[in-house]
Formats: C-alpha cells, structure tokens, sequence
C-alpha cells in the first residue's frame, strides 16, 4: 500500500515536471514572459498560430525569432526586446525560441511567416542557414530585420547589430600598451564558425599581435565560450608556465573561468585580462580590479535599436536600414556606472 | 601455468596497464606531468565526471543508464547556489543539491521499474525536463557573486583540495558497496541476468530504486562541486556531462551488457581520459587535433582492454574443447 502512495506522488511530480517541460520545450509558444501581459498575448498567439493574423486595430503586430532562450545573452536580449516593444503603443511583439538549432529556428520563421506578422525580426542561429528563410520573409512583403548576428546581403531586408569587430578592437587598441614587452600570454577562443568568434579573433590578430610581434601566445584553445572549459585549459597552461602577462578572451565568460584559477595567487596578481560582452560579472571583476577590459554587447541597447528600426520600417519613414549599436571600452574608470546599470536591471543583487 | 597467470594478470589489470602506460609516456613528454601541482589539478578537474561516472557504473552494471545527469546537475546546482545566496548555509545548499540530485532521480526510477520504460527514453526525458527548469528558474541567466560557496571546488584542507577529497571519500564508499555488500553483488545478478536475479529472490524493484537514489546522490555533489569550481550557479553549464561519465565507466571496462565493471577500473578510465585531456594541453596540441586523439586513444583502450579479456576466453574454450 505504501508503496502504491508513493508510486502514486512520484507519478504526480513527474507528470507537472513533464506538462512544465513541454511547455518550455514547444518551439512556436511565447518563451520568456516576464510580465503577466505578456504571457496572456503569447497564450492567444499559441493558439491561433498557424490561423491568419489576429488583427487588432492600429497595432503593429511584430514577431521575434530568438536563437536560443538558454543562451544567457540571448535570454537577455529577448527580455529587452519585450521592454523595449512596451515603449510603443502600436507593437505587439511575440519572442519565439529557435532552440539553438536550424531546424527549429528555421520552422519558427516559416510560422512566423503564415501567420502573417507585419514585421520578423531573427536573430540567427546560423546566418547561412536562416539566409533562404529571411529572403522569404521579405518575398512575402513582410517587414524582416536580422540581429546579433546581422545576415549581409539580402535584398530589401535590414540588420542591427553590434559589430564583433570593433568589440574586440577597442580592447586589443588598449592592450597594445597594456601589455608588457616579451609577455607571454594565453588566448581563448569562441566555437569555431561562429561569426562573433572569428571577427573578434581577426581583431585581436590585426590590432595586437601584428603590432606587437614581441609577445608570445603559450597558450590558445577553443573554449567554447564556456566557463568551466577555460577553468580546465587555464589550470593547465599554469601549470606549464611560470609566467603568464594577460589573459586574452573571446568573451568575458572565459576570461572569468581564467581569472578563478590564478585568484588569490601572488605570481599572478599583476595579470591583464581581456573579455567581450560586458557581462555582468565582468563589470564587477573590472570594478573589483581583477579584470583589465571588456566592451560592453548590449542588449538593452540592441533592443531600443530593433525596436526603433522596426518602427521606422513599419510607418514607411524608412524602407532599408542597417546599423550598429555602439561599442564602449569598459575599464575601471566607468566599470561602476555598468554595475549600476545591472543593479537596476535585477541583474547584479545588492 | 605462467602464460596463464599472466593472462589472468592481463585480464584483470588491462585498463590499469593501459594507465600506467599512459602516466610513463606523458611524463617523458611533459617534464611537469608528474609535478605535485599538475596531478592535483588533474584529479581536480577529473572529479566531477568521475563521480558522475560512478552513478553511470552502478546504473550499467544494475542492466540501466543515466542520460540525465548532467541536465539534474545543473539543476540541483543552480538550485543549492541559490539556497546558498538566500541562506548563506553551506549545510543547507548541499542538502538543497542532494534532495533534487535524489528527486529527480526517483522520478527516473518510477518511470523505469514502474512504468517499465527504457532508461534511455526516461533519463532522456528528464534531461529536457531538468534543463527547462533550471532555464525557467534562472531566466537563462547565470547567477553571481557565489562567496563561500566556491569552498566546495576551490577550497582546500590541508595541502588538498575539498573537491579531491570528496572524489577519494566516494571512491572508497562506492568501492565498499559494491564489493562488500550484498546489495552491491545482487546488481551484478541483476544486470547478469534480471530473471534469473528475480528467480533467486533479489528485489530487483527495490534494488533499482535505491541505484538511482545513489546516483542522485552523486549527481548532486556533483552539481555542488561544479557550480562552486567555476564560481557560478550556470544553467547552462554541464551539457553532454552524462557522457563524460559514460566514457569513463565504459574506457574503464564497465559492460553496456550489464553485470560487468568495477570501480577501480572506472576511476582508472576517468584517469585515462584526464590524463589525456591534461597531457594535450600542456603540449599545446591543437583543439581540433586532441578531439581525434582523443575518440581514437578512447577505441583503442577499449578494443585492448576487450582484446586481453576474450584471448583468455577464447584460450579456455579450445582447452575445454579439446
């Protein structure tokens, strides 16, 4: 009998954790709603998805495509896109998740598409593979804009982005004279393909270590962005190393998974690191005086500027534009104004 | 007699000759291979899979597997470093990342024993479930600012790390269970042979139920040590970490047929994999390169661990047969 009971409960949890799964796993309902508002327009869109549009006077009805809702900077933005839509009376914006895969991505955009949005805006899981899907969005006479990362070269679409470039560069301009002479330094890099990857690493080719032929990388892995990889490659090049000068990182991630191994190490307190993103624990490490530089990706200016454009497009004021956010160098003489702005965004705790 | 021996020898030890065959050729190449600091982070960044390994071998052996592993330790992490930001109770968070490491778990057990569902669907199922949730608990962000927590992954007692410690203190328990317990040999039975365990009086459902519970157990250190190593609370973090585990329990001998592995051969396989991982960085090999080293020192340790095993087998069959 007690058994039963149990087998009983059990059963209760996991059919809630399995319904719960489900709906965070479906690729064409509403991701992440944090306002109830929100979570109501996406459950009517779920259910009319896939019937024609669902025209409410005077509203701009605008879908976003989000790589991935489990990519934190992709989380993010998504978030800041719905903030950003509040700012306007006539959008109503629906986040659709592509799940990091092109597939699904690709089938979001499809729906999209059917359901006759006035505007998509994608944000690529692989821009190559979105290209054909985004070209049908305009053959449909539909409003489309590409993302983080922008698709170059489609005709009649248009793009917002930052530029991976210039992140890089305006760290990689600093370093120059950061760094000492002769140093040996260790570099982390993004997944291979990636475009955000491979820019910032041109950048940091041509605006440091062609300028500075003296220092030597003793170190250089693919990390994948992540931070317990570097954690990994970092404890290893310590150890065969006696001396590191900077910690050179595609993102800011890796270059915080570097800086855990030789915290706290006097051999390596004088350590320069180099990040991209702006992260919010990379604002705190740059303010705390562990970390050199990073330059700030961000998505709350990403979203103002998607929306804007998308606005601009939508009440015909303009047919094409392309543009970038900017790219601002974050040191330790502006690191606190950035903690200040992820403590008003919930993002850092007091 | 003495080819014999030595073939028992063989059968017995292969993957632990393999290792040392390892250790010998990594510190000619790498004069700090064996250096006090490097086996140490060795054995710090080995630890995380190997626990997640031991679940693996228990489940394996016991005729099961566990894919969700890595997706529950997110969870259980996530969910203890939050308890810990909001408690401050180093006491509480662990118990936090056990409770769900075991929930999760007994959820899987539920679904395989009393449901009768293939492990590989249940666990995989759990694995979407439990990343969801840490996504959805989290809102895909990662959590900061973990202060004492990061003890558990980078703290020390003495000259050695906690996380080391914990590895040794499991190995020995693991080790006691499944050589020294009636419960550890009746997971041999039932992965040998689950009717025959059945019609010998095992409580195979019980049995079944208490490996997952272990395994969750496991998962939930594990979840703790990982979160605190890389001072974070990562949802994201540990994609694909169940076949870490895997890897390590097969390349250390545990059969995918069940009622096979021990645990010294699993820690030996974990040992192999961090040993190559290490050796390749320390070396400066390639990305790229060291993952096809990797797969191809991977298939030939086991094609030489199953090699010197069947030779001996085979040897006793054509004694017999003559």
């Amino acid at each position: 009998m007690k058994k039963r009971v149990l087998a009983l409960a059990l059963g209760t949890i996991m059919a809630a954790t399995l319904l719960a799964g489900c709906g965070s796993g479906s690729s064409d309902s509403k991701e992440t709603a944090p306002e109830s508002k929100e979570t109501e327009t996406a459950e009517e869109t779920a259910e009319d998805s896939g019937d024609a549009a669902k025209e409410s006077k005077g509203t701009y009805r605008v879908a976003y495509i989000a790589r991935a809702q489990s990519d934190s900077f992709a989380a993010w933005l998504a978030n800041e896109m719905l903030a950003a839509a509040e700012e306007y009376d006539d959008i109503e914006l629906d986040v659709f998740d592509g799940q990091a895969d092109d597939e699904k991505e690709n089938a979001a955009i499809e729906n999209a598409i059917t359901s006759k949005y006035d505007a998509i805006i994608v944000q690529p899981n692989n821009g190559e593979a979105q290209r054909p899907y985004v070209e049908q969005i305009v053959k449909a006479g539909i409003v489309a804009i590409t993302t983080n990362a922008r698709i170059d070269g489609i005709e009649g679409a248009s793009s917002v982005d930052a530029d991976p470039y210039a992140q890089a560069a305006v760290n990689a301009q600093a370093a120059v004279e950061q760094v000492p002479q002769n140093a040996k330094v260790v570099v982390l890099n993004g997944p291979s393909g990636n475009f955000h990857a491979d820019e910032r690493r041109k950048a940091w080719q041509a605006e440091f270590f062609d300028k500075r032929t003296d220092v030597e990388i003793v170190g250089e892995q693919i990390a994948n962005w992540n931070k317990d990889e570097a954690v990994q490659y970092m404890e290893d090049w310590v150890t065969s190393n006696d001396k590191i000068d900077a910690i050179i990182s595609m993102n800011d991630n890796m270059a915080a998974g570097a800086l855990e191994v030789v915290a706290g190490k006097e051999e390596f307190k004088d350590i320069l690191s180099y990040g991209v993103d702006g992260t919010a624990e990379a604002c705190l490490l740059i303010e705390a005086g562990t970390m050199t530089s990073t330059c700030l990706q961000s998505a709350i200016d990403l979203a103002k500027l998607n929306l804007e454009t998308v606005h601009k497009l939508l009440t015909g004021e303009e047919k094409q534009i392309d543009t970038d956010i900017d790219a601002p160098l974050i040191n330790k003489d502006n690191a606190s104004e950035y903690v200040q702005m992820y403590k008003e965004r919930g993002l850092i705790k007091e | 007699m003495n080819v014999k021996k030595t073939n028992q020898i063989m059968e017995k030890y292969s993957i632990f000759i393999v290792l040392l065959i390892m250790i010998i050729l990594c510190s000619i190449l790498n004069k700090n291979f064996l250096s006090t600091n490097n086996i140490s982070n060795i054995m710090k960044q080995l630890a995380v899979a190997t626990i997640l390994a031991y679940g693996e071998m228990l489940l394996i052996i016991s005729g099961m597997l566990d894919l969700s592993s890595g997706a529950v330790l997110a969870l259980a992490g996530v969910l203890s470093v939050s308890t810990y930001k909001s408690s401050g109770s180093l006491l509480l968070a662990l118990l936090v990342a056990l409770t769900i490491g075991v929930v999760c778990n007994l959820v899987n057990a539920l679904m395989v024993t009393n449901f009768k569902t293939p492990p590989f669907i249940a666990t995989l199922a759990m694995q979407t479930v439990a990343r969801g949730i840490a996504l959805l608990y989290t809102k895909g962000q990662n959590i900061l600012q973990l202060d004492q927590y990061v003890v558990f992954g980078q703290g020390t007692i003495g000259p050695v790390p906690v996380s080391i410690i914990f590895m040794a203190v499991i190995t020995v328990v693991i080790w006691y269970i499944m050589k020294h317990t009636r419960f550890g040999r009746s997971l041999y039975a039932i992965g040998g042979n689950e009717e025959a365990a059945v019609a010998s009086g095992i409580n195979v459902m019980k049995n079944k139920y208490i490996v997952f519970v272990i395994n969750g157990l496991l998962v939930g250190i594990a979840g703790v040590l990982f979160m605190s190593r890389v001072n974070a609370g990562l949802p994201n973090g540990a994609v694909g970490y169940e076949m870490e585990g895997l890897t390590a329990a097969i390349v250390g001998g545990t059969s995918f047929s069940g009622g096979v592995g021990t645990t010294m051969g699993t820690l030996a396989g974990a040992f192999i994999i961090g040993c190559l991982n290490n050796i390749m960085n320390l070396a400066g090999v390639d990305s790229y390169v060291q993952q096809i080293v990797k797969g191809v020192i991977i298939a030939l340790a086991v094609i030489w661990d199953i090699q010197s095993k069947s030779k001996k087998s085979t040897k006793v069959i054509l004694v017999e047969s003559k």
